[in-house]
């Protein structure tokens, strides 16, 4: 199992909004506190464009911005933030390892998993071929390589339609290939996307391939109400079709619904003792970084109050 | 006016003043508008990134700055192997090849920082394994890692590869950014960032956790 290098009074998996305000809230405990992460600090908010509903900013605030602000208030409290990716979560009497792929292991009392979502990879013949050659998962990323370009974006909720207005500032012509005929995406966000005369809707249609060998030529959809095939020619397709919980690692350590969300109570307590779940990995009905911090901050506070119990 | 905000400003002189140890010097490479090494989308940032290295040296008398005018024939162009224009490397006691073509701005400028803490430390943030394994390389390795000033992921691409190259002098890491070079962007095929390409023979997208990183590194090694 390899020596213990490190002890800790809890070890937070995960540094986008729920893990950033998990550690806040720790560190104001004084809890003696690890945040594992495994890219870069702000998590899925960091790749938003315009944050328009997190109170506060009245203007609204893009997603780097308002997560490098929440990181910064961390670190000011004195959060370890160690660069690795969580392995294994092994129980050892009354405390757990948690294992690292770098290698470490870290002896907790107190585990807050905030590990969040990863968008959902298009289940198409050419997905693998095309990654990153005109398949991307990252709007802000990659929108400069499509200036004058025709895209399309494959989704309905609120980030495929906010990738959409994204695109629109490079793109000359942004297509929204949605399955249904309404959207899932906020009434403000509908209005401003039915309003951008760069954007067009194609209803009830889902993506059956991306063609194209070396880079992105076009799309294959099915319109699922009438059964038909059309093919666009186009450059880049943006994919915004959900997403899946970061639980892997879990191994069914500990209870997850069908999807494989953890499921916890409203205290954010998972079904092992000491265990905690916070932000979009945890099942809930709401994700969004507002209630990403809200779990945060309530999984750092029973965290410190189980090991207050536990003495 | 000043190009880092005053809040970021003493955050940074905190933060540098905590983690600095050794001196570390800047060096950038700059040159006259019109000359090959500078494509028409970069050169109304030279002016910028000069500003910006400039407002960082000021954030620590541990950090020096020296500004070079690009010239074929001058040693350090030569010795760096300057390619492309604006280029910067960070540099220590160890000499390592960690450089940066194109401005480091948006959510590079974290990945300067960073660097800067790192070759001032001698001690990067890579796990026990990754250290003992970069170590063993035994042949020059280069890494390119295209990027977005706008994208959240690619500093993690950079600073992994940058990382590497502290550790092992015979590593060169590069950050480019694709949007002032377009034609070497076409060339890799980069539509997508991060991308990062390991001695011209293995490529890929995205900012993978350290242990793929390693195993990108080793097949690019393995082939030489």
């Amino acid at each position: 199992m390899g020596e213990i290098e490190k002890r800790v009074n809890t070890v937070i998996i995960g540094g986008g909004p729920a893990g950033l305000t998990a550690a806040i809230y720790a560190r104001r405990s004084l809890l003696n506190t690890i945040l594992l992460e495994k890219l870069t600090p702000g998590g899925q908010a960091a790749t938003t464009d315009i944050i328009d509903n997190y109170p506060g900013f009245p203007d609204g605030i893009t997603g780097p911005e308002l997560m490098q602000l929440i990181e910064k208030q961390a670190v000011r409290f004195g959060v370890e933030i160690m660069f690795d990716e969580a392995q294994e979560i092994i129980p050892k009497d009354s405390l757990y390892i948690v294992k690292t792929q770098g290698g470490e292991n870290l002896l907790t009392k107190t585990i807050i998993i905030a590990t969040g979502a990863e968008p959902k990879p298009l289940e198409v013949p050419q997905e693998k071929q095309l990654r990153g050659r005109g398949i991307s998962y990252c709007a802000t990323c990659d929108a400069a390589f499509f200036k004058n370009k025709t895209v399309a974006v494959i989704g309905g909720g609120d980030s495929a339609l906010q990738e959409a207005i994204y695109l629109t500032k490079f793109a000359s012509k942004v297509y929204i290939i949605h399955r249904r005929d309404q959207l899932r995406a906020s009434k403000m966000l509908q209005e401003k996307a039915f309003k951008d005369e760069k954007i067009e809707f194609v209803w009830d249609c889902v993506l059956q391939n991306a063609l194209g060998e070396k880079k992105v030529e076009g799309i294959e959809i099915k319109n699922v109400k009438t059964g038909e095939f059309k093919t666009i020619k186009l450059d880049g397709i943006f994919v915004s079709i959900g997403y899946n919980p970061n639980t892997a690692f879990l191994n069914d350590f500990i209870e997850l619904d069908e999807q494989g969300y953890i499921i916890t109570n409203e205290d954010t307590e998972t079904s092992r003792p000491g265990i905690y779940a916070a932000g979009d990995v945890r099942k809930k009905s709401l994700k969004q970084i507002i209630t990403a911090a809200s779990d945060g901050a309530i999984a750092a506070y029973k965290a410190e109050e189980y090991i207050s119990k536990n003495k | 006016m000043a190009l880092i905000q005053d809040n970021d400003r003493k955050f940074l002189i905190d933060k540098f003043s905590k983690e600095l140890i050794n001196p570390v010097k800047v060096v950038l490479v700059t040159g006259k508008k019109g000359i090959s090494q500078i494509t028409q989308y970069n050169e109304e940032y030279l002016e910028v990134i000069q500003q910006i290295l400039e407002e960082v040296k000021e954030l620590s008398d541990k950090i020096e700055l020296e500004v070079i005018e690009f010239n074929s024939d001058n040693p350090f162009i030569k010795e760096h192997n300057v390619e492309f224009l604006p280029f910067v490397a960070i540099l220590g006691a160890k000499n390592s090849k960690v450089y940066f073509s194109g401005i480091p701005a948006g959510h590079e400028f974290t990945t300067i920082i960073e660097d800067i803490v790192d070759v001032s430390r001698e001690e990067t943030k890579l796990s026990k394994l990754a250290k003992e394994e970069i170590s063993k390389i035994k042949k020059p390795v280069n890494i390119k890692v295209f990027v977005t000033p706008t994208c959240p992921y690619c500093p993690r691409a950079v600073r992994l590869a940058h990382q590497a190259a502290m550790e092992n002098s015979l590593i060169r890491a590069e950050m480019i950014e694709a949007n002032e070079f377009p034609e070497l962007s076409q060339k890799y095929n980069v539509y997508g960032v991060p991308k990062t390409i390991i001695n011209d023979s293995v490529e890929f997208e995205g900012a993978v956790p350290e242990n793929m990183f390693l195993e990108y590194l080793r097949n690019a090694t393995a082939e030489n």
